[in-house]
């Protein structure tokens, strides 16, 4: 489903090159539920950006669906975005001008949906997330939990065959973000494959598998030891 | 001042709204200085005196219908002594025109006969003794016209008048630095002189367009009563009797004789009336440009108010940071307003660029002066004033940001 | 999906309601200023007779010379010898010299009192020239000009007054104490410049209501109601002035194609050379031939308000623009986040390119809708500006509706293409970084 090799992706500025992510690899099957963790900074986020299509990497390759990606331009990429992936940001993104209805709708609109078949697949995507009735609702009449539902509505009514979710639970008090956790949980078992990142290790062991990330690579848990020097730190705070 | 390089830096993160503030406010600049120049020339010229007292008078437009011309005299007489019976009525006299009413005679006048050019352009006005009494004219030289003087005469055949009356930018022409009470001089191509037996203080052409400028206080008057159908009385009523005339004048002379036309809105009108008609388009220019260049300060005042509040709100982190760093209000507020300054100093000095360029076309293109540069400093400071009270509000809303802000995620 | 992005756009007309109320006064302001005054600039430079004026000349003959005419150019208007000399040559299809007259209406009724109404001196070539409409009846005859007939034409006001809209073809008016027969009704006719006569009028006056003969008003020795300009004194009497270089008459021939025209114009050279050859004039021939739009330009009919104006209008439009682009800047870069999630939800830019292209279209109707009231209210003020002769003209009528909410939504859109390519800069990637 996804699938990245040596892929590379340096920030340049005037004066110093930076890697955020170096050689690269990673493969997600379809139907799987994977957790990405590490800690600030160790790249993750541009893992998840570039995985979304938001940006373009330096070197290597990536395939999503067996396309190779990194030839694409942008209108390629938006409708690949538009198609194929559904996102979930830590901070919601919901437009506020835009009520619950029409937020879950703006997806659909650049796909050229007929009005019936958008109709449909929202009230489905609302219903799912168990938001119907709050369809004419506007974003800021709706508590954090809500909000991030209405975002993942909105990822799932368009029917994305990858879901990336960044933080999904951060901006949420722990009751919330267990609502949310639980929904996501439900999603993958009808057949969705999700990649979340997270720096919360409880959440990270609710996922079938989890990736690890440190300085722009992919580390495996158990032999490196920049892990357990990062473990040791965390459990002496 | 210390801020002026961070101002700098933040300025180029915000080229485009830079770029349109400076734009906006050299393109006012451009407009306001023309438009303020343009209003103050159309002012000018619909102040200038036309020498005459122009309260009571009443003037009017008279064609006689089915007459020769050459058989006018008798009915323009008898017009006048009818017009000078009414009660109320100070004096009156028949003339071929009056200053501002559009149309008129003119004339080359020189003081050497054998001259290929004349020295002047001079409007000329006829009537008899009446005449200076009846449009109030200041005489400050010489003397009036006798009775005897007044000669009738074919408008197609005037006889070079021996003594006339001119005004004294005509004398002043005709005989710079010299007595001019006395001296003749020639009016056309007329072989004869006309010795000049007074001089009054001013005395307007009848046209108020720019084509007359050049000799807009030179005339004569010659004491000539014309035979023609069309003729223009002027009548100076008494205080307050004014109105009254205006009321009673057409039915005075139709009853005097029926068979004329006295035409619809220029027939009768009292001079304020003719003064309001001659410099219409000169005062509604001067109202229009000044309509414009309010509109265009407060549009271009909107518009910095506009910008500058967005930036303040893009901004508001910085803002907090830096009064968590110990900046005072009184620091943030001179920051947006020395931002505010150099935005308008780079606008105003392109702006008195366009300005001067813009004047310099609206010169080559139509009748205009060059534009004085003391509008172009006023317009400067005008802006410059301008932008600093337009950023004022937002700039004191930046200034109560509070440093908590700095602890909140954008 | 216009739909979909127009709705937004009427949308966004409520948020930021201060600014967005800014943009549609900036927009409203600066479109109403042009309209108003491109409305009177259109009166002023209409063409009048849009079937004709190509074929329509204007002659003039220096006959001052370069001591008296006006940087060069001939007089305006032609003495009575020249204009009698072109009559005379009949050397284009149709021909008219005529001026402005003064003549009195004087009603059988004696209890109606005599009254004034515009009028000129014509030949009969006239009323074909000119395309003027007859109601009933026609022109004089060409035997009528030969024979200085008392015969004259009437508009269908006049007929209205005098005869109650009755044919009066046949019928006898009293003009200035003498009889002239009605050859013919005149139906409306305005043309907006006077054309025929823009020396006098300026180019804008109140229909002519009246045409007799030229031949028979210079019979009656009737003077011009119009300019009469000479370089010399003409001397004394009538004679005198017919036979002077004074200028008085204006000139029209009908000429149908170029060729014709190129014809005309040898023929007034050569008109002039054998004047100078006479010994009359004491320069090389000096003539102008202009079409009726040339003649209205070297006329300057236009008057120069109208152009300043319109100018500092359009000046007045550019700098609303600009204010216009700054806060669309503003009220679009206020939206990155929402442009972020848009772009990451699968908008390519062209889609963000369309929603805020139409979000600005929206914003310039909404200026336009403004702009519109403004313009009526400016087009009532116009006589605070103008003579009521030119202010009378400038309306608003359906063509000039559309082009105020056309030139509103077109520079707005055009406005707002700096800051919709700014918009549609926004990466999608954005949002998440930002966190």
């Amino acid at each position: 489903m996804l699938k990245m090799t040596h892929l590379s992706k340096v920030y340049r500025t005037e004066v110093v090159e930076t890697y955020a992510l170096r050689d690269f690899n990673i493969n997600v099957n379809e139907g799987e539920f994977v957790a990405v963790t590490g800690p600030s900074g160790s790249g993750k986020t541009t893992f998840l950006t570039i995985a979304g299509l938001l940006e373009t990497f330096t070197g290597g390759e990536y395939h999503l669906d067996s396309v190779e990606v990194s030839r694409l331009d942008d209108n390629a990429r938006s409708k690949i975005r538009n198609e194929k992936i559904g996102f979930i940001f830590q901070a919601f993104n919901l437009i506020p001008d835009l009520n619950v209805f029409d937020n879950v709708e703006v997806p659909l609109r650049y796909r050229g949906m007929k009005a019936a078949e958008r109709k449909q697949r929202i009230m489905d995507a609302l219903e799912r997330v168990g938001l119907a009735s709050r369809a004419k609702h506007y974003p800021a009449e709706l508590s954090g939990g809500q909000q991030q539902r209405v975002a993942i509505a909105r990822a799932l009514a368009g029917t994305p065959r990858l879901l990336l979710a960044d933080e999904p639970t951060g901006n949420l008090d722990t009751q919330m973000a267990r609502g949310v956790m639980e929904l996501l949980e439900e999603i993958h078992r009808e057949g969705a494959t999700i990649v979340m990142v997270t720096h919360d290790p409880e959440l990270a062991a609710r996922a079938q598998r989890n990736v690890h990330i440190i300085d722009g690579q992919v580390v495996d848990l158990a032999e490196d030891p920049r892990f357990h020097a990062h473990q040791a730190a965390r459990s002496s705070v | 001042m210390l801020q002026i390089k961070p101002i700098l830096v933040a300025l180029k993160r915000h080229k485009a709204g830079t770029i349109l503030i400076a734009l906006q406010i050299a393109l006012t600049l451009a407009i306001v200085c023309n438009a303020l120049f343009i209003i103050q020339q159309r002012v000018n010229r619909l102040q200038r005196p036309t020498g005459m007292v122009e309260t009571d008078l009443l003037t009017v437009q008279n064609r006689f219908v089915g007459v020769n011309d050459l058989d006018t005299a008798p009915l323009i007489r008898s017009d006048v002594l009818a017009l000078r019976q009414i009660p109320g009525v100070e004096d009156a006299y028949a003339t071929n025109s009056y200053p501002l009413r559009g149309g008129g005679w003119s004339t080359g006048a020189k003081v050497d006969p054998n001259a290929k050019k004349s020295m002047a352009h001079t409007t000329q006005y006829f009537g008899d003794e009446h005449a200076l009494a009846t449009m109030g004219l200041k005489l400050i030289a010489g003397r009036n016209f006798n009775a005897s003087e007044v000669v009738v005469a074919d408008q197609r055949a005037i006889p070079p008048s021996p003594g006339v009356i001119v005004s004294k930018a005509l004398a002043d022409k005709l005989f710079p630095g010299q007595q001019a009470l006395g001296k003749p001089f020639y009016l056309g191509d007329n072989t004869a002189p006309s010795a000049i037996i007074g001089i009054v203080e001013r005395l307007q052409v009848p046209w108020s367009g720019t084509w007359s400028d050049n000799f807009n206080d030179n005339a004569v008057l010659l004491p000539v009563q014309l035979k023609s159908n069309f003729t223009v009385y002027l009548v100076r009523a008494k205080p307050g009797e004014l109105a009254a005339i205006t009321r009673s004048v057409k039915d005075t002379l139709f009853k005097n004789n029926h068979m004329r036309v006295i035409n619809g809105e220029r027939g009768i009108r009292t001079f304020d009336v003719v003064r309001d008609q001659a410099y219409k388009s000169d005062r509604g220019m001067a109202i229009l440009m000044g309509v414009v260049c309010l509109m265009l300060l407060a549009i271009t005042a909107a518009g910095i108010v506009g910008l500058t509040s967005f930036w303040v709100g893009q901004r508001r982190k910085q803002i907090g940071v830096r009064r968590a760093l110990g900046a005072t209000k009184r620091d943030i507020l001179s920051y947006f307003m020395t931002e505010n300054l150099m935005i308008g100093l780079v606008g105003v000095v392109v702006g008195a660029g366009l300005a001067i360029g813009m004047n310099l076309w609206l010169v080559s293109q139509f009748e205009m002066a060059r534009l004085s540069l003391f509008y172009v400093f006023g317009g400067i400071v005008l802006l410059l004033l301008l932008g600093q009270g337009a950023v004022l509000a937002p700039a004191m809303r930046a200034s109560r940001v509070s440093p908590v802000e700095a602890t909140r995620s954008a | 999906m216009f739909a979909y992005y127009f709705q937004l756009g009427l949308r966004s007309l409520r948020r930021n309601i201060v600014l967005t109320a800014l943009m549609v006064m900036a927009i409203g302001f600066g479109v109403a200023a042009s309209m108003t005054t491109y409305s009177v600039f259109r009166a002023t430079s209409n063409n009048p007779i849009p079937q004709k004026s190509s074929v329509l000349f204007a002659p003039q003959i220096d006959n001052w010379g370069p001591e008296d005419n006006d940087k060069g150019e001939p007089p305006s208007a032609m003495t009575y010898t020249d204009a009698m000399a072109l009559m005379r040559a009949h050397k284009a299809t149709r021909q008219t010299a005529l001026y402005p007259i003064s003549i009195s209406v004087v009603p059988a009724d004696a209890n109606i009192l005599p009254f004034q109404e515009n009028s000129y001196a014509v030949y009969g070539d006239a009323f074909a020239m000119f395309d003027i409409p007859f109601l009933y009846g026609g022109p004089w005859t060409a035997a009528d000009d030969e024979s200085h007939a008392a015969v004259v034409v009437i508009s269908r006001n006049l007929n209205e007054r005098l005869f109650h809209g009755a044919n009066s073809v046949g019928r006898e008016i009293n003009l200035d104490n003498r009889n002239y027969r009605i050859a013919g009704v005149i139906d409306t006719w305005n043309p907006q410049p006077v054309f025929f006569d823009p020396v006098n009028t300026s180019g804008f006056d109140d229909p002519t209501q009246l045409f007799i003969p030229f031949t028979r008003a210079i019979d009656l020795k009737v003077s011009t109601a119009g300019n009469n300009n000479c370089n010399k004194d003409p001397g004394d009497g009538w004679d005198n002035w017919v036979r002077s270089e004074c200028v008085w008459i204006q000139f029209w021939a009908e000429l149908p194609s170029k060729a014709d025209a190129d014809n005309y114009k040898q023929f007034l050279t050569g008109y002039a050379a054998e004047q100078q050859r006479a010994g009359r004039f004491r320069w090389a021939p000096n003539v102008r031939l202009n079409d009726v739009m040339t003649w209205l330009d070297v006329q300057k009919v236009v008057p120069p308000e109208s152009k300043i104006s319109l100018l500092v209008a359009m000046g007045f439009l550019l700098i609303c623009l600009v204010n216009t682009v700054g806060l669309l800047l503003a009220k679009f870069m206020r939206r990155s986040s929402e442009i972020g999630v848009r772009r990451a939800l699968g908008a390519s830019r062209r889609e963000i390119y369309m929603q805020f292209l139409i979000e600005a279209g929206t914003v310039g109707l909404a200026g336009g809708v403004l702009g519109l009231l403004l313009t009526g209210v400016g087009v009532l003020g116009v006589n605070l500006v103008f003579d009521p002769q030119i202010a009378r003209l400038a309306r608003l009528d359906a063509e000039l509706i559309l082009l105020t909410l056309l030139v509103a939504i077109l520079s707005t859109v055009l406005a707002a293409f700096y800051p919709t390519w700014r918009a549609a800069q926004v990466q999608p990637a954005w949002q998440l970084k930002s966190n």
